[in-house]
């Protein structure tokens, strides 16, 4: 009898707490969402509305926009050689990223491994660089990249080497975009050896050692143990390169505004100078359209691309 | 026996490589420092000396470049407008997240999938790709050459990542305890307010890692959008402060030795914050 | 109560009259002015002058923003574009500053002008420099022509007895300096427009003046054979590898007057600031005093130009549309002789107001002085004198004259498209 009651009551209870639930729910589910609803319509959203307009423009900025061109702009953006150029510049970033800076930062990791002395030491130093802004280390490196041996730090190191000459690293079209991956590298590479040392962190013990027990030896563990089992973070650290690849833009502006004569542009520093140091605003615009279609393509293959991975897991 | 000799080879194989990994590492830590140290080295030296020997040793350390910097009175206001928009961006995007994140996932409601896919599209969005679309927006708004036009869009663009990562914090959270609370009374805003933000601080500290890292060292916002001097920001017065003395090496080193200082204090203290909100949002995007 | 009303009485009258003398006394104006000068003594030169005109001003605050001048140029198309100029701002005159008057972004000082003779003050071709249908938008501060700056001692070392006076004797004088291993040029190409001088004085000397009108006018063409010529020769001096190396990324505000100024290169193409620029870069801070010397464009062999046509231009300040009176009144402030005076003695400025001549001292800065006032035709440099969007075209095609990249017909061609687009 008493159960009885008791279940009633609680029945009772929970269909009293779940309807004021759904009437506070309501309210308060539009309350909690309004912010960020708000500020992403009116700051993304509406932006690129606005910029899908303006790009079928010829634009210079002031007053209305009246010059239609339809298409034009993107017309323009395809056949333009410059723009090629830096979408084959980020391209090549994003491919040397992929097959020297991630694996870099990834042997580093499995040599810090688990219980390595020092290891908090090592980790603050790898770091630190990923802090800087790209202002601080685009001035430090153009010190440092100075033609002058008796400036430039890297070549200062260099011409000790008898018979090499100092090289201008970042005036010289041919060793541009090397001068600038070398300090992307510099920059970022502690950033990924952070995350794979956390993914390797999830890797249970016991497993490395039941390998260990059945007689694996250290190659071995690392192809077909470690690195499996770190799949899905070496996955999102691809996924972070290429939109980082893709997005630099302090870096390369600071250091060469993208020269010289456009040896190191990519599609960031395009954009910008068309944009605010030529005021083609309407030109703009379809850049970063473009831009957008591309980061936009590649985020949704990726997403389908894991998914599944992932899934069949 | 064949357990006593691979037990043997174990210990081998783990010693010798040790000193590898550390020669190694240490190359590596060198490499990384090394920059850095010969900046500081430049930055103690006086003009003519930077030009000829800049990179031995300063001894005496010639203390007038940083001397310098630090008279220059704007330098000060630029470290003050960093420091504001910071920590207005950090508190707008911890209190708007938390509550978007909250909603998202502690709440039940038609379209929650759609509403979370939505705000999170924001992270194929960078800043860098939408800076012509958001300043033509904030130009009609009336905000540039306003740090509020620069809080705003930085919010804005931080909202993605701060609600994935939030998100997947609270969905960790177990239901009894809400509706534990629900029983006892509570709202939903009083669930989220006295239970579920303490409990969540970590998360929080990683969101708000996140956001003063990317605001502090924000240079396009502030300069596609501020004018006058006095609202400069501390990248963007490096950059010009660059172009207009670039001659003196010295002096520049110093004032990006001096700039960067602030970073890096920030970094030590709050070290282990920082990584694991980096990487806690890396793995949850 | 009597008491104490009296008291309020009182008490109230004098905050009225407090406050309506707060009032009454001048309303504090803001003045802020942009330049673009990186020389630490040019820098104190304005500051110095804003300071004295605060002190004799205590109402007036004048908020000086230093730029360098690449950065110069984005942050004012930027500021432009929001519709909110800086009240007093550097301005080479010509085509760019045209627009933004057409735009109604400048104050129209005409009637300042006309007061108390402050028009008469100025040489008139200067003054005229800044004005546009009729109407004055600015003052100039500095006129002059770029020219040839070279070191004495290291022509001497490659045997080179006098400056060369023709196109052909520069290319053999460079190959001379170059037998010598020293740089022969110093050229900072990273900014474009140090390179554009080359081709545009080519141009000049090649073209003449009918040359540049016929094309300007649209009657002519960019791509006519003059232009193509200029770019010809231009590949001629190119192949002979006479920039220090990376110089396609060097920049004028730093690389081409630490060269120059530390005796790394024998010479630069450069204006009338150059001077100032190669002291303040060299490690002494004292430059090549005597050991610096100049020469004019030499002559192009066949070319319709005349000898003494001079490529150059000036600078001065423009006036934004919102700027206070004070502005104009702190503008006529720095015009004035004294201050022309001191800013020629420390190479700021070729002074363009009548009496400061005496300022100038140095021999070599008397030199383009002259040359300036001697040229019976003046060519504003081209990315000043035509419309911004056709300046940064002839800027990058002859970047790419000087990469390789462009053919001296593909970059004509390039100029003359945009000259028909923007140039109705």
């Amino acid at each position: 009898m008493k159960t009885t009651l008791v279940g009633e009551d609680v029945v009772v209870l929970s269909k009293k707490t779940r309807s004021t639930r759904r009437l506070q729910g309501r309210m308060t589910i539009v309350l909690f969402l309004l912010p960020a609803l708000a500020l992403f319509l009116i700051f993304l959203v509406y932006p690129i509305f606005q910029s899908v307009y303006y790009s079928l423009f010829n634009w210079k900025g002031f007053g209305p926009a009246v010059d239609f061109v339809g298409l034009d702009n993107f017309k323009r953006i395809l056949t333009d050689q410059i723009f090629l150029k830096s979408v084959g510049h980020g391209l090549l970033i994003v491919v040397l990223s992929l097959s020297i800076q991630l694996p870099l930062a990834l042997a580093l990791a499995l040599m810090m491994g688990r219980s390595l002395r020092g290891r908090a030491f090592f980790r603050t130093i790898f770091f630190m660089p990923y802090i800087l802004s790209e202002v601080i280390t685009g001035i430090m490196w153009m010190i440092l990249y100075n033609p002058n041996p008796n400036r430039g730090f890297v070549n200062a190191i260099l011409t000790l080497i008898p018979g090499i000459k100092a090289i201008p690293w970042l005036g010289n079209t041919s060793t541009v975009l090397m001068a600038i991956f070398i300090v992307l590298t510099w920059k970022f590479f502690g950033f990924y050896m952070l995350l794979y040392l956390a993914g390797l962190q999830n890797i249970p013990p016991e497993v490395e050692e039941a390998a260990l027990i059945d007689g694996v030896n250290n190659r071995q563990m690392i192809t077909h143990i470690t690195i499996p089992l770190i799949g899905s973070t070496i996955r999102t650290s691809v996924y972070l390169s290429v939109l980082g690849s893709l997005q630099v833009f302090a870096l390369v502006w600071i250091m060469t505004k993208g020269g010289p004569v456009n040896a190191s542009e990519v599609m960031s520093t395009y954009m910008y100078r068309f944009s605010f140091v030529r005021f083609q605003l309407g030109y703009g615009s379809a850049v970063a359209i473009v831009m957008l279609l591309i980061s936009l393509v590649f985020s949704l293959a990726y997403r389908r691309l894991v998914r599944q991975t992932d899934y069949l897991n | 026996m064949s357990v006593n000799y691979s037990y043997r080879s174990r210990t081998l194989k783990k010693n010798l490589p040790r000193i590898f990994q550390y020669i190694i590492l240490s190359v590596a830590v060198v490499i990384v420092i090394i920059p850095i140290v010969m900046l500081i080295f430049g930055a103690l030296k006086t003009r003519g000396e930077f030009m000829t020997r800049p990179y031995t040793l300063p001894i005496p350390p010639n203390w007038e470049n940083f001397a310098r910097v630090l008279k220059i009175p704007s330098f000060w206001s630029m470290l003050l407008n960093s420091f504001l928009v910071m920590l207005t961006t950090t508190s707008g995007v911890i209190i708007i997240c938390s509550m978007a994140a909250f909603a998202l996932s502690r709440l039940k409601f038609r379209g929650q999938d759609l509403i979370f896919n939505f705000l999170t599209l924001g992270l194929m969005f960078p800043i860098t790709i939408a800076i012509l679309p958001v300043y033509l927006m904030v130009r009609q708004i009336g905000l540039t050459d306003n740090l509020w036009g620069v809080i705003l869009i930085q919010t804005s663009f931080q909202l993605s990542i701060g609600i994935v990562i939030l998100c997947g914090f609270f969905k960790s959270v177990p239901s009894e305890l809400q509706d534990a609370a629900y029983i006892d009374g509570c709202n939903a805003f009083g669930f989220f307010w006295r239970i579920l933000l303490p409990l969540s601080r970590p998360a929080l500290a990683a969101v708000a890692s996140l956001t003063m890292v990317a605001s502090w060292n924000d240079l396009l916002v502030p300069l596609v959008l501020l004018n006058s001097e006095s609202l400069w920001t501390l990248p963007l017065g490096t950059m010009q402060f660059q172009g207009q003395y670039g001659v003196n090496l010295a002096l520049i080193a110093a004032f990006v030795i001096l700039s960067a200082v602030p970073a890096v204090i920030f970094y030590l203290f709050a070290e282990r914050q920082i990584v694991s909100g980096l990487t806690a949002g890396a793995i949850k995007g | 109560m009597k008491k104490y009303s009296l008291v309020l009485f009182l008490v109230g009258i004098l905050l009225v009259s407090g406050v309506l003398t707060v009032l009454a006394a001048e309303a504090p104006v803001t003045i802020t002015w942009w330049h673009i000068e990186i020389v630490e003594n040019q820098i104190a030169l304005w500051q110095g002058l804003a300071d004295k005109y605060m002190a004799a001003h205590p109402n007036v605050t004048i908020e000086i923003t230093g730029y360098e001048n690449e950065n110069f140029k984005t942050k004012l198309t930027t500021v432009m574009q929001s519709g909110a100029p800086p009240d007093l701002f550097q301005s080479w005159g010509g085509g760019v500053m045209n627009e933004y008057a057409k735009a109604g972004l400048l104050l129209d000082i005409t009637a300042y002008l006309d007061k108390d003779g402050w028009r008469d003050t100025f040489a008139p071709g200067a003054l005229g420099v800044y004005s546009f249908e009729g109407k004055n938008y600015g003052v100039p501060r500095d006129m002059g022509m770029v020219g040839f700056w070279y070191n004495k001692e290291l022509f001497a070392k490659a045997g080179i007895n006098n400056p060369p006076a023709t196109w052909t004797e520069l290319l053999a004088d460079v190959q001379k300096l170059k037998d010598a291993n020293i740089t022969p040029i110093a050229l900072g190409e990273g900014d474009k427009w140090p390179g554009a001088f080359w081709w545009e004085y080519l141009a000049t000397r090649i073209a003449g003046q009918a040359g540049f009108t016929e094309a300007y006018s649209r009657k002519g063409s960019f791509t006519d054979a003059p232009f193509i010529q200029a770019g010809e020769k231009l590949q001629e001096l190119v192949a002979l590898k006479p920039f220090q190396s990376g110089f396609l990324g060097a920049t004028w505000g730093v690389d081409e007057p630490t060269l120059m100024g530390n005796g790394e290169a024998a010479m630069d193409l450069m204006g009338q600031w150059a001077p100032g620029a190669f002291n303040d870069s060299s490690t002494d801070r004292k430059g090549l005093g005597d050991k610096l010397g100049w020469f004019p464009f030499p002559m192009v062999e066949g070319g319709a130009g005349g000898s003494a046509d001079a490529l150059g231009g000036g600078n001065g300040f423009a006036v934004g549309k919102n700027a206070p009176p004070e502005a104009v009144d702190f503008l006529k402030y720095i015009s004035s002789v004294d201050s022309q005076v001191a800013q020629a003695k420390i190479g700021l400025s070729l002074p363009v107001v009548a009496g400061a001549e005496t300022g100038v001292t140095d021999p070599m800065l008397k030199l383009v002085q002259q040359g300036t006032a001697a040229a019976k035709y003046f060519q504003l440099y081209y990315d000043q004198a035509m419309p911004p969007a056709v300046g940064s075209v002839v800027n990058d095609s002859v970047q790419g004259l000087f990469a390789g990249t462009l053919t001296p017909e593909q970059a004509a061609q390039a100029i003359e498209d945009s000259a028909a687009q923007e140039i109705k």
